[in-house]
């Protein structure tokens, strides 16, 4: 009989999407439906009176799906909304990259025409374009949203378990990328100033040195 | 029956947070106890129940988590909060009110 009660609620939930909350309602409503079941007949109720006395008792659950359906309705509007902001985020990024290729493109062109204030000119755009590509880098990662977070599926709350490692990920994305800018601007600036070339490169490597202990210092962080 | 059960219907919230002030509970119990009080002239439908229980829960009146039980199936159980209190004193109070009123108007002097 208790299987019985279970595949009746089973039909109820039929059409129901099996979000987590449907899922655990669902559970609930067997529970408690078997201890009612259970109780009826260790209080002298035959097996078949009992069943249908609790099956009874369940009345009009259709209004109560409906909400479910609602919820889920409205955590798809949010979810989708993040996918706006996720692919608003990617365009940030891209542009600043961009810039940063660009970058020495105005002074590679003035030189190459011969203007004669190449660097005048050339060397100060560079540093606004790098100024402004770093600027939008940390926009995006200061107005990215984490608001994924009412999700309702049973998949959706595997990746918000999974989540937590992604931001110290992105985290330690967002310091690298601020890093290397900050490398760039100085080769940049140390170059130009004391147009010593041939060592400067050395900027380069002690980069590297202080993105690996930046990773030594998450690991270490992670470990706690 | 029917009628006092409509009756009783508007008052399915406080009902169910007078059977959480003193214990957390389970549905069937919580249903269990209506029962019992009324010598089993009541007891709310399932989903009656679960629609109040869910109405509360996003008002904030009560929390629910699953209890861990050592033989047999988990159960989810809910436990009032502090918000819930207070709205179940403010009702309770509201009730009060509205039972001396509805006494005073309905009733006539030759009984």
């Amino acid at each position: 009989m208790e299987d019985n009660i279970r595949r009746y609620v089973d039909d109820l939930f039929s059409e129901a999407t099996p979000t987590r909350k449907a899922v655990e309602l669902k559970e609930e409503m067997i529970q408690n439906l078997n201890d009612k079941y259970r109780d009826l007949v260790s209080g002298g109720k035959t097996n078949e009176a009992a069943y249908n006395i609790t099956i009874a008792g369940i009345g009009d659950i259709s209004s109560l799906l409906a909400e479910l359906e609602k919820d889920m309705e409205n955590n798809r509007q949010t979810r989708q909304d993040t996918d706006a902001s996720r692919q608003k985020s990617a365009m940030l990024t891209a542009l600043a990259v961009m810039m940063y290729i660009l970058c020495v493109l105005p002074l590679i062109v003035l030189n190459f025409i011969g203007f004669s204030f190449a660097s005048q000119i050339g060397v100060p755009l560079m540093f606004i374009m790098i100024a402004g590509a770093t600027g939008l880098l940390v926009y995006n990662s200061m107005t990215k949203s984490n608001s994924a977070n009412n999700s309702d599926t049973m998949v959706e709350e595997f990746r918000e378990w999974q989540s937590d490692d992604r931001d110290r990920k992105a985290l330690r994305k967002a310091v690298s990328s601020a890093l290397w800018s900050i490398i760039l601007a100085l080769y940049f600036i140390i170059s130009f100033t004391t147009f010593a070339w041939h060592i400067t490169w050395i900027i380069f490597i002690i980069g590297a040195v202080i993105e690996s202990l930046i990773n030594v210092l998450f690991t270490v962080k992670k470990r706690r | 029956m029917s009628i006092a059960s409509d009756l009783i219907r508007g008052h399915t919230d406080t009902i169910i947070l007078a059977r959480l002030i003193d214990s957390d509970n389970y549905g069937y119990e919580i249903n269990k106890s209506i029962q019992q009080r009324t010598d089993g002239r009541y007891e709310l439908k399932e989903a009656t129940l679960y629609t109040a229980f869910r109405r509360l829960e996003q008002a904030g009146c009560i929390s629910s988590y699953w209890g861990d039980e050592q033989t047999g199936a988990r159960r989810r159980y809910y436990k009032i909060t502090d918000t819930g209190r207070s709205t179940y004193s403010t009702l309770l109070t509201d009730w009060k009110a509205a039972k001396e009123m509805i006494d005073k108007l309905i009733e006539t002097e030759d009984r």
